[in-house]
Formats: C-alpha cells, sequence, structure tokens
C-alpha cells in the first residue's frame, strides 16, 4: 500500500468515526421520539468526565421531577468541536423539540443552531453567553465576577505580588477567556502582580498540563501564582506543584471539582477551587427549555425552581435570545471543600 | 544496526564520492539526531534557563510512554504494515487492569500488574494479527476498525467513570523515585524508576530485531512480502508476533500512564497516534516498510518531545504554538524526504 492511499484512509478514519456517533445518536434518539412527549436533548461537550456525569444526574433528577417530558443527555466521546456539531445536527434531524447545549465552541455551531430555531426547535445554552443563535443562554453565575474571585483568591494567597500565569482549555473557550481576562483586571489593583506566558492551552488533559506546568516553573523559578480554567487544569498544574515540593509556596486557583482534588486540597498543592454545581446546571437549562417549549416567558427575577436560580438575573443576549444568569458560584479550600463533596 | 542491509550494498559505492552523503544514507537518523542537536542550541540561546538537570528528566520523562509506543509502531512499518490502534490497547489495559486490582487484588505486586497488562495487550494484539493476516486486508483498514472495536468495548461494556485513587502499589510504582535531588532554588527533581522501562524495551526490540531470525523476517516482510514467503518465512507466524509484540508495548505503556498520571481515565491516550506515527517517521524509519532502527525510532520521539516541551520556553504565544508544532514537523519531514532523495 502506498504512502498517499495511507493518508485518504486517515481521513476517512476520522469521517467514519463522526458517522459511527451519530448512528449512536440516531439510534436512540428515535426510539424517544415514540412517546410523543416533549423531547428535550442536553448536549454536553465531552461525555464521561466527571464534571459532565455530574450534570447528567441533574438532567436524570429533571427527568424524574418531570415526567411530562423527555429529557437527556449526549455527548461526544472526546472533547471535538466537530464532533459536537454532528451530534446537535443529528438531534435536529431527528426533530427534538428542545435542545440544551454546552458548546465547545459557540462559533462553529451558530449555523447549526439557527437551522433548529428556524425549525421551530427551543435552543438553551449554558457557558456560551456570546452565543447569537439560542433563545436562552444560562449561565450559573457573572463570568466576570468569577474571574474576579478566583483571582481575589489567588492575590491573597499571593500576598499581592509576584509572577503568575493563567491555562484555559481553549483559546476558543470564551468563558475560559473571559475568566483569565477579568483575573488580569482584577490583578491591575496588585501592581506587584506581574502576569507571565498567559492564556496556556490545557486541552482538558491533566497530562499535557502537568507537562506545561513543569515548563512553566522550569522558566520562571520565581513564579508564585496560577490561575486556571478547565476542570482538569488543577489536577495537572497541583500534581506538578506537588512533585517539585512547592506545595504551599506556590498558590494555584483554579476552577476544580471537589472530589477528584481533594487529595490535592489537602496535600496543599491546591489553594482553593471555583466551581457551579453542573448538577444544578443541566437542571436549569432543561427547566428554562421546558419553560420556553410551552410558550411561557422567563422574566428578570423569575424563579426557575433548583437551588441558586431561584432569582434569576435576566437581560437581552448578544442575539435575539435572553441571557440568564443565577447566583451559583462556589469557592472551597481546603477547610471547606468537604461540604460539597461530588 | 542492520535494519538498512536491504540497500547497504548497493550504496556504498556509488556514494563514495560524498561520504557525508554515503554517511547519512546508511544512517539516516543522523540527520534527527542533527535537527534534535540543531533545536537544543537554538533553545539554549534563546533561554539559557533550557540548561539545566531538570530539563532532561522532565523529557526523559515525558518520553516513556510515547517511546513505547513509538518502538511498535516501528517493528510494525519495518515490515510494512501501519497500527493505528496501539492507543486503543493500552486504554483499554490500562483501564481495565485498573479496575480488575483495585475491586479484587489491591495489594497485587505491580511486577504481577506490569506482566499483565503486557500480556493483556499482546492478546488484543493477536487479534490485529489474525485479522490482518486472514482477512488479507491492509493492516491500517483492520487497525482502524480494531481501535474502534477495543475503545467501544471499553467505553460501552467496562466502564467511563475516571479512576482518581489507583491501588496503592500502582501509585507507589508512579511515584518511585530512581534518582532524586534538590535544584539551586529548592524543588524537589525527580526521574522515576518506571523510566527504566523504555531502554530496557528498546534493548530488547533491539536484539529481537537484530539478533534473531525473527527481526530478520520482519525486515524481509518489509523489503518484499511475496519474495520473503518465497524464501519460507512464515507470513502467519511473523504478522502474529509482530502485532502481539507492538500490543505488548502498547499494553506495557498504558499502564505506566496510568501509574505516572495517577489516574485511570478511558478516554484517554486514543487520538496521540498521529504523533506517535510522525516520531518513527522523524526517526528514519520509511513508510513503506524494510528500514529503520531502534535508536532513530528513540531519536525521533526525542525530537518530537522536545519540540513540545520547549514551545513556552522560547516564549512563543500560546496562540502560534500548534502552527510552530505543525511548521516544525512538516519542515523535518521535507528535510528528511530531501535527503534521502539526493542519495
Amino acid at each position: 500500500m502506498g504512502a498517499r492511499s495511507k493518508k485518504t484512509l486517515l481521513s476517512k478514519k476520522i469521517l467514519l468515526g463522526s458517522a459511527m456517533a451519530v448512528a449512536l445518536v440516531a439510534g436512540s434518539a428515535g426510539a424517544l421520539m415514540a412517546q410523543g412527549k416533549p423531547v428535550i436533548a442536553t448536549v454536553v461537550k465531552i461525555s464521561g468526565i466527571p464534571w459532565f456525569d455530574r450534570m447528567e444526574t441533574g438532567v436524570k433528577q429533571f427527568q424524574k421531577d418531570n415526567p411530562d417530558v423527555v429529557a437527556t443527555q449526549y455527548g461526544p466521546a472526546t472533547a471535538d468541536a466537530a464532533q459536537q456539531l454532528q451530534i446537535v445536527t443529528d438531534l435536529i434531524a431527528k426533530g427534538v423539540n428542545g435542545l440544551a447545549v454546552v458548546p465547545m465552541d459557540p462559533s462553529v455551531l451558530e449555523g447549526t443552531l439557527k437551522r433548529a430555531m428556524d425549525r421551530g426547535i427551543i435552543v438553551v445554552t449554558h457557558e456560551a453567553d456570546n452565543q447569537k443563535n439560542t433563545h436562552a443562554d444560562v449561565e450559573a453565575f457573572d463570568n466576570a465576577d468569577y474571574g474576579r474571585a478566583l483571582n481575589a483568591r489567588l492575590a491573597e494567597c499571593m500576598g499581592g505580588k509576584g509572577k503568575w500565569t493563567t491555562f484555559v482549555g481553549s483559546l476558543g473557550s470564551r468563558t475560559h477567556m473571559q475568566w483569565v481576562g477579568a483575573g488580569e483586571e482584577n490583578a491591575k489593583k496588585h501592581p506587584e502582580m506581574t502576569l507571565v506566558d498567559p492564556n496556556n492551552e490545557s486541552f482538558d488533559d491533566a497530562n499535557g498540563t502537568y507537562e506545561k506546568a513543569k515548563e512553566i516553573l522550569r522558566k520562571h523559578p520565581d513564579i508564585k501564582g496560577f490561575q486556571t480554567s478547565a476542570g482538569n487544569d488543577v489536577l495537572g498544574v497541583g500534581r506538578a506543584i506537588d512533585e517539585a515540593g512547592l506545595a504551599g509556596k506556590v498558590c494555584l486557583v483554579g476552577t476544580g471539582l471537589p472530589n477528584p482534588s481533594a487529595d490535592l486540597l489537602d496535600a496543599g498543592a491546591i489553594t482553593a477551587i471555583g466551581f457551579w454545581d453542573p448538577q444544578k446546571a443541566g437542571m436549569a437549562m432543561n427547566a428554562v427549555a421546558k419553560k420556553l417549549i410551552a410558550k411561557e416567558k422567563v422574566e428578570d427575577g423569575a424563579n426557575l425552581g433548583v437551588p441558586g436560580y431561584e432569582k434569576v438575573k435576566v437581560t437581552k443576549g448578544p442575539g435575539e435570545g435572553l441571557l440568564i444568569i443565577g447566583n451559583g458560584m462556589v469557592i472551597a479550600d481546603k477547610k471547606n471543600y468537604k461540604e460539597f463533596l461530588f | 544496526m542492520s535494519a538498512t542491509h536491504l540497500t547497504e550494498s548497493a550504496a556504498v559505492p556509488i556514494a563514495r564520492p560524498n561520504s557525508l552523503l554515503a554517511l547519512v544514507r546508511r544512517r539516516p537518523e543522523l540527520i534527527t539526531l542533527a535537527l534534535l542537536v540543531a533545536i537544543c542550541v537554538a533553545v539554549s540561546i534563546i533561554n539559557p534557563a533550557f540548561l539545566q538537570p531538570s530539563s532532561l528528566v522532565d523529557i526523559g520523562r515525558a518520553s516513556v510512554v510515547m517511546g513505547l509506543f513509538a518502538l511498535g509502531v516501528f517493528i510494525i512499518l519495518a515490515a510494512g504494515g501501519i497500527d493505528v490502534s496501539f492507543t486503543a490497547i493500552a486504554a483499554f489495559t490500562m483501564y481495565s487492569m485498573t479496575l480488575l486490582v483495585k475491586n479484587h487484588w489491591p495489594d497485587a505486586p505491580i511486577a504481577l500488574v506490569l506482566v499483565a497488562a503486557t500480556a493483556g495487550g499482546a492478546l488484543l494484539g493477536v487479534v490485529n494479527g489474525l485479522l490482518v493476516h486472514y482477512l488479507r486486508v491492509p493492516s491500517l483498514i483492520v487497525t482502524i476498525g480494531t481501535q474502534y472495536l477495543f475503545r467501544g468495548i471499553l467505553l460501552a461494556f467496562i466502564g467511563t467513570v475516571w479512576i482518581m485513587s489507583l491501588p496503592p502499589t500502582m501509585g507507589a510504582f508512579g511515584r518511585l523515585p530512581l534518582f532524586q535531588f534538590e535544584s539551586a532554588d529548592g524543588r524537589t527533581i525527580t526521574l522515576p524508576f518506571y523510566f527504566l522501562v523504555l531502554p530496557a524495551a528498546a534493548l530488547v526490540t533491539w536484539w529481537m530485531l537484530n539478533r534473531t531470525l525473527m527481526g530478520r523476517a520482519i525486515f524481509a516482510i518489509g523489503g518484499n512480502a511475496n519474495v520473503a514467503e518465497r524464501l519460507g518465512y512464515s507470513l502467519r507466524t511473523i504478522h502474529i508476533f509482530m502485532f502481539a509484540y507492538a500490543g505488548a508495548l502498547a499494553g506495557l505503556a498504558g499502564i505506566i500512564h496510568t501509574a505516572a498520571n495517577r489516574q485511570s481515565n478511558p478516554f484517554d491516550l486514543v487520538g496521540t497516534e498521529i504523533n506517535v506515527i510522525a516520531a518513527v517517521v522523524l526517526g528514519g524509519a520509511r513508510i513503506t516498510g524494510g528500514t529503520g532502527t531502534v535508536i532513530g525510532t528513540l531519536l525521533g520521539v526525542l525530537l518530537v518531545v522536545v519540540v513540545n516541551s520547549v514551545l513556552v520556553m522560547v516564549g512563543i504565544p500560546s496562540t502560534w504554538q500548534r502552527v510552530v508544532v505543525g511548521g516544525f514537523i512538516l519542515l523535518a519531514a521535507a528535510f528528511f524526504v530531501f535527503c534521502q532523495k539526493k542519495n
């Protein structure tokens, strides 16, 4: 076999993969449609990781509380915007009534979500407050507030001085960029804090983040702080800090889940983790989708019936849709993370 | 290493006018070595902070898993085939082994765990070998299929939940230091014990390829399968052996990846195979088979690891990092092909 045919086959392999993922989704969605109730499909960035497993418990809880709808969760096996697009496209073709999407990359989904809305499908998004083609974007909290809060915690640990850097899941991940952006703004209050080599991409891969954190520790032996964004970043950076014997000397504040971070929090390698409960966010997205499918309005101060979303702030989003902001931010450290174990 | 013996006899007399080119032709891995040295020198000039023992330790540690994969891919490539299922084999064995040990025998000795993972990987490799031999389908097609098959079975039947706390013996193996020292600024630098697995596997692979009949047979069918068969080599035995060997290395790599990472993630690894294949090709093995050396493969791995781990060091902003890596692989490959054609 020649080298050329091998190359073609490699690209075919990718096609084959997407086709298989779509076939799986098509099969299960088809079965659900038969029941005649409104179908709300939640599509996450990646399935099987603790964060979105937790969201799935919310979707399941919502299903239990609302037997008059069918709520299920889908997601690609790898964090890949193209695979997520395939899943959304296929769910649209199957004619679901509502889509609750956590976009990997909002811009990739714009065209497809518009087609969905044109077909009368209710679209609700999460972690994408720049999404134009959505009826409502649900945010757990104001992203700028969250970024500032993370950075304030980091600055407190650093004593307001020293070198620090930031990690994001990917440069296309809007919320991550907002968090580190707001963090940078906040750090300006502390003139002795110097940002170095910012916005390192982690791709939510703990091992890759670990290697990158090692490299940063080598380049900047005097670095004092890390602010991270994707759920696995604290694990990778935390392991690098722990192994270098720098626990307690270098500060690390970032988004993370209490359960996986527990050891590193106890060891002092992670200063604090920030999060919102994906379970509640999943429930809130589905609650909004259900209301909109029933042609009900969601107004400023509305109660979605989900903890942290009892009195939501509603404004106009970047497109025609609404921007719904709850109050579900949690920042936990060694002392109190056990209250939130999941 | 006699990997290039198929072309060696013809090469020497023609190339005499230019002995440097002749040397490069006989030893294509010298190009890889030259590139590697050039990068290290360039990085050290841009940022002298690169020149410290911790760089070497980090590069060594980051090369282990990729190096084990690359040795397996190299064997298959030398025989004129290709394997893209090794990451799925690694993910399958590492996750199933971790689950098995955690649930049924948490104190299992680490040596046994390593042997079992290697054997498990070899078993999955045998599936590849049998399919390649009896279906008479190119190995690329077969291994694309088995990559999905192994991964599908793993995610559908074995589990999708990350294992965050490993069984104690595996965790201890991941942390066991080969040597440890304090750097000038007081941080601990550790070369893990599992690093030794890579040179050991490389030695075994080198011995197998250069000192056994099987090694001769692998290069022979990579050169021309029909001729090799007429010469009396059993294609069936060779196919099964080489895929089992690559599978065994993948199983071993998987368990080391898990132990080093302190977590077992069933979604891990798959998707990194292109990097590994690129490393093997950059190490001088031709994608059409019949050539290559173990040392070249290791140099190729080092090249890819070094390029990936100096981007922050030389201050390339994160927006540009992917462009730089892609551009570099293209350039290196082009340079390689150019040198080989020149000869």
